[in-house]
């Protein structure tokens, strides 16, 4: 009765500790997203790890879900109850993490620097290298962020190309823009954002923008703002035009208003891509292009790459076997596992030109776009309080481009000062 | 002629707003059977019957694991506050000695603290104690309340003494006084007591959102709101109508029942808290 | 003597116990907090009056707290006169007095989250009804929680419908405590209907009226799954509740100190509020 309510109380977690009864032998586990096409992923490579290796046996449990995965592993860190190895780590959350004590060092290990080098490449990882110029994690997967369109609505409108410069873009919603009864009654829009100030919401607009229009600049390095002005200014001005004149709608739909067909444009990862296609199938005829950049900009796009890192936890007993398990989720097998199941990126400098991925792409052209995009993804800076940096680029974003009740110019100066008290605070 | 036409206009008038209070439960119970596109209509009937909401919810979130979560937990932390609160609210209305002056003091001090002084610090001392992730977490820190105790002191205050004395001498010791003379002569107390504390623990969505991650040891309400705000209804209304008919219904067929207690206790414990 | 004294103490050992832990504790260590920096994973560093001079220089505190005001100075009034007239109104019948008791309370019973999800949908401003039925009538259509000048009254509205059958039944006991002789008497002498209201009810509900308004300022403190779920917190932070602002600086932010001292104060202002409403109510 007592042992019963005591696996009541504790729900399953319980049960599955009995179950390393065999001595001697290494057990592991490893926290997989939460999503269902990655509890599938991480089911089918845990079971090809087991049986490859007896003495090291990996027990796969999605992360825990609530609001965040950040709030779900903070209160893990606090307890000691994290992981030996997890896959679903924002970079953002590693400054903390790191400086917490709760990462093992992963250049530490001596082959990491080959790994490294070899699968993402040395320019590419820079931006995951934390402020003591150590490796705390490896980047695994990207969805660098893209602008899909509703080929539909273009062609109705009379536009037959996508806008690439914001002009384009505000001079296209000014047609896409409309109320289908003429009733006045806006109902259809060029584009939509959560417009709650959620702050991780400002990745997949204001940072994706930014990125593109600074041509990649970081916005904090070493407990400084350096970020380029001009372009946060731009960007804010973009988007309280798109605001101002209703192209992009103030309001929270309680559906998705793109595949309603209701917005023509959508800033969107290749993960929505596969979500499309699964769902709605043909009904909806849509296209990729990069996401808008300042007039007169030129060269390739750069843009927000929403990536997810591996780590290894501290509390782990085996940092070694952590490492072999975590070379094995990061290999060129496992990455096409990664991308045929759950139909993501993996960061990888030769996903275009490996012969194993080819026939992928071949059958997917649409996730090619995205692998081509690859390359000029970026990542948050490493420094700590990224929350809290995104939180006042919520507040300013909220203030000047959704509500325009300042200008961009104002936003700006008044972003920069907020970061640097949050990053003076840090000190 | 006079007094009909009010009387007329009275019920109107309340019917009115009647309505206005039940419209929106009606409007959410039809919705849960309606697909999307039908969910906005005003209209509480449609054409197109449909369960999917409900598939939907049962095959995404552990729905009947919350439940009975929520009931542990809720059932857990009244019956502590019924068994304990009687014990201390007995030992402050029945028994003479030194500190119950003290303690009766203390009690109404803790009972003006708001809870934003100390809902910190508490998430500190359940992690401390490793009871995160643990219904444990949830139910310790509310397994007794100073409402409930000088709730019972007042109650037992109107049991004559005789009575209790007369317990003794049949050799009752205080414990038997409390559990079989003064506690079942007090079914009001406890009637009260006992439903507020389970409607509160029930109900609470804060706490649970601080101390549980672990999806499979959510409460009802906790499970709910994330499966709303996290996307995992993916903007399926209609799925988000479902899970909160699920949360609503529980209670509300136990308040058809016994709605005159329900109301009741907020009644008595409104006046006297 | 002594042997009463070990049976008291023994049967409040639970609660002194739980009191220690639960209470005592976390008062002193919401103290100590405050002076610290610490984000729940690593050890607490002293910071001195760091948390302190933030907050005093915190616009997104100052916002919350006029929030609230903002709340309260809606969902009050308008709580107390919806429910006095409920009260008035089921007291004058007799026929289904009990039925439409019931249904007014209703929603006091049923789960903040519940109510929440539902009045996300009534305000919805394309499609929520609402705005459907203001059109159909031939009004504009209302930005209820996406204009921030709309939102926070738009939650009090809400948090009143929620509430009012509440303070309804209270006023209803209140009501039936008066005794029948004063509305005679009062009769007799020739006093019309408003003025028996404004003569005898509203005074002899006095005290459940002081009752109302601090259960109310209470509930406007502690506002947190409707601005949660509806909102979060915004547009431009128009519905940032005190709770809210806490958990955000708790939970995503990780400031642990500095969410301590933003209770603490809060709970002061509370204390403060409470105080100052018994006195002024009580003496009037």
């Amino acid at each position: 009765m007592l042992s019963l309510l005591a696996v009541m109380l504790t729900g399953c977690s319980g049960s599955s500790e009995r179950s390393g009864k065999n001595t001697g032998k290494i057990e592991l586990t490893y926290w997989a997203a939460p999503n269902p096409q990655e509890i599938d992923l991480a089911e089918v490579l845990v079971k090809k790890w087991n049986k490859l290796h007896p003495d090291i046996f990996v027990r796969m449990q999605p992360l825990p879900v609530n609001r965040s995965t950040e709030e779900v592993l903070m209160a893990a860190i606090a307890a000691r109850t994290t992981p030996d190895v997890c896959s679903n780590i924002w970079p953002g959350s590693v400054p903390e993490y790191a400086r917490d004590g709760a990462l093992v060092r992963l250049s530490s290990f001596p082959d990491f620097d080959s790994l490294a080098s070899t699968r993402v490449g040395m320019n590419y990882m820079e931006q995951f290298r934390s402020a003591d110029s150590n490796f705390y994690q490896i980047p695994w997967k990207a969805n660098p962020l893209m602008m899909i369109y509703n080929k539909a609505l273009f062609k109705k409108a009379g536009i037959g190309t996508p806008p690439l410069t914001y002009s384009e873009f505000l001079a296209d919603a000014r047609k896409l823009t409309y109320s289908s009864r003429n009733d006045g009654v806006i109902d259809h829009w060029m584009g939509y954002r959560d417009i709650r100030p959620v702050w991780w919401q400002r990745f997949f607009d204001f940072f994706a923008l930014y990125k593109a229009a600074s041509y990649g600049k970081a916005f904090t390095k070493n407990g400084q703002v350096v970020a380029d002005t001009q372009a946060v200014r731009e960007v804010f001005g973009f988007f309280a035009k798109c605001f101002k004149h209703d192209y992009f709608p103030r309001t929270v739909f309680s559906y998705d208003p793109f595949l309603e067909g209701v917005v023509a444009t959508e800033f969107v990862g290749p993960w929505t891509i596969s979500y499309i296609r699964s769902n709605y199938g043909g009904r909806l005829n849509f296209g990729i292009a990069p996401i808008p950049v300042p007039d007169g900009h030129v060269g390739p796009v750069d843009t927000y790459g929403d990536h997810k890192c591996m780590v290894i936890f501290s509390t782990t007993k085996h940092p070694k076997a952590s490492w072999e398990f975590m070379k094995f989720l990061l290999s060129e097998k496992a990455d096409l596992d990664l991308l045929e199941i759950a139909s993501q990126l993996p960061v990888r400098k030769d996903l275009l030109t490996t012969k194993e991925f080819a026939g992928f792409f071949n059958d997917h052209p649409d996730l090619k776009l995205f692998a081509e995009e690859a390359p000029y993804a970026h990542e948050v800076d490493q420094t700590p309080d990224q929350k809290e940096i995104f939180d006042a680029i919520s507040q300013e974003f909220e203030k000047c481009s959704v509500y325009n009740v300042v200008g961009p110019s104002k936003a700006t100066r008044e972003l920069v000062r907020n970061v640097k008290v949050l990053l003076d605070w840090d000190e | 002629m006079k007094k009909t036409l009010s009387a007329v206009l009275k019920y109107f008038f309340l019917t009115a707003f009647a309505v206005g209070f039940l419209y929106p439960f009606l409007w959410m119970l039809s919705g849960s059977f309606k697909p999307d596109f039908d969910v906005m209509k005003l209209g509480l009937f449609s054409s197109h019957f449909t369960l999917f909401n409900y598939d939907l919810v049962f095959g995404r979130i552990p729905i009947l694991r919350a439940f009975l979560n929520s009931l542990i937990v809720a059932m857990s932390v009244t019956a502590t506050v019924i068994v304990f609160g009687s014990m201390v609210g007995y030992a402050l209305a029945k028994i003479k000695w030194k500190g119950a002056g003290t303690l009766t003091v203390f009690l109404l001090f803790t009972m003006t603290l708001p809870f934003q002084l100390t809902l910190i610090p508490l998430y500190t001392m359940v992690v401390k104690f490793g009871i995160t992730d643990n219904l444990l977490g949830l139910i310790l820190p509310n397994m007794l309340t100073a409402v409930s105790v000088i709730m019972f002191r007042q109650f037992f205050v109107t049991i004559p003494d005789s009575l209790i004395e007369a317990a003794r001498i049949d050799g009752c010791g205080e414990l038997r006084v409390i559990f079989n003379v003064v506690v079942p002569l007090s079914k009001p107390a406890v009637v009260t007591v006992g439903i507020i504390t389970f409607l509160t623990s029930w109900n609470d969505v804060l706490w649970p959102l601080i101390v549980i991650r672990n999806r499979y040891l959510m409460t009802l309400p906790q499970l709910i709101t994330v499966f709303v705000l996290g996307g995992q209804a993916e903007s399926h209304l209609g799925a988000e109508l479902a899970a909160s008919v699920l949360l609503a219904v529980p209670i509300l067929v136990i308040y058809s029942f016994f709605q005159r207690y329900f109301i009741q206790s907020f009644v008595s414990s409104g006046v006297k808290g | 003597m002594k042997r009463t004294g070990k049976i008291g103490l023994a049967l409040s050992t639970p609660y002194i116990l739980y009191a220690l832990t639960f209470v005592v504790f976390p008062l002193f260590f919401s103290v100590y907090l405050i002076f610290h920096r610490w984000d729940g994973m690593s050890t607490p560093t002293w910071i001195g009056l760091k948390n302190v001079a933030r907050l005093v220089n915190d616009e997104l505190f100052y916002q919350s707290i006029l929030n609230t005001l903002l709340f309260l100075v809606i969902n009050i009034p308008l709580q107390i006169f919806l429910a006095l007239i409920f009260a008035v109104g089921l007291n004058s019948i007799k026929f289904l007095r009990g039925f439409f008791r019931a249904v007014y309370f209703m929603p006091v019973v049923v789960s903040g989250v519940v109510v929440t999800i539902v009045w996300l949908q009534l305000y919805s401003y394309d499609n929520g009804i609402l705005n459907n039925l203001l059109t159909m009538v031939g009004l504009p259509r209302v930005a209820w929680l996406v204009s921030p000048s709309m939102a926070m009254p738009s939650i009090a509205l809400m948090a009143t419908w929620k509430n009012v059958g509440l303070y309804t039944v209270l006023f209803l006991a209140g009501l039936q405590g008066i005794p029948a002789e004063f509305y005679e008497a009062a009769t007799i002498d020739g006093a019309s209907f408003a003025r028996k209201f404004l003569r005898i009810t509203v005074p002899l509900l006095g005290p459940t009226m002081t009752l109302v308004v601090i259960l109310s300022t209470i509930n406007g403190f502690s506002l947190f799954v409707e601005p949660f779920v509806m909102t979060g917190g915004g547009p431009l932070n128009a519905t940032l509740s005190s709770v809210l602002y806490i958990y955000n600086q708790a939970f995503s932010f990780g400031h642990l100190g500095y969410a301590s001292a933003l209770g603490f104060v809060f709970a002061v202002i509370i204390l403060l509020a409470v105080l100052v409403q018994r006195r002024v109510l009580e003496t009037e």
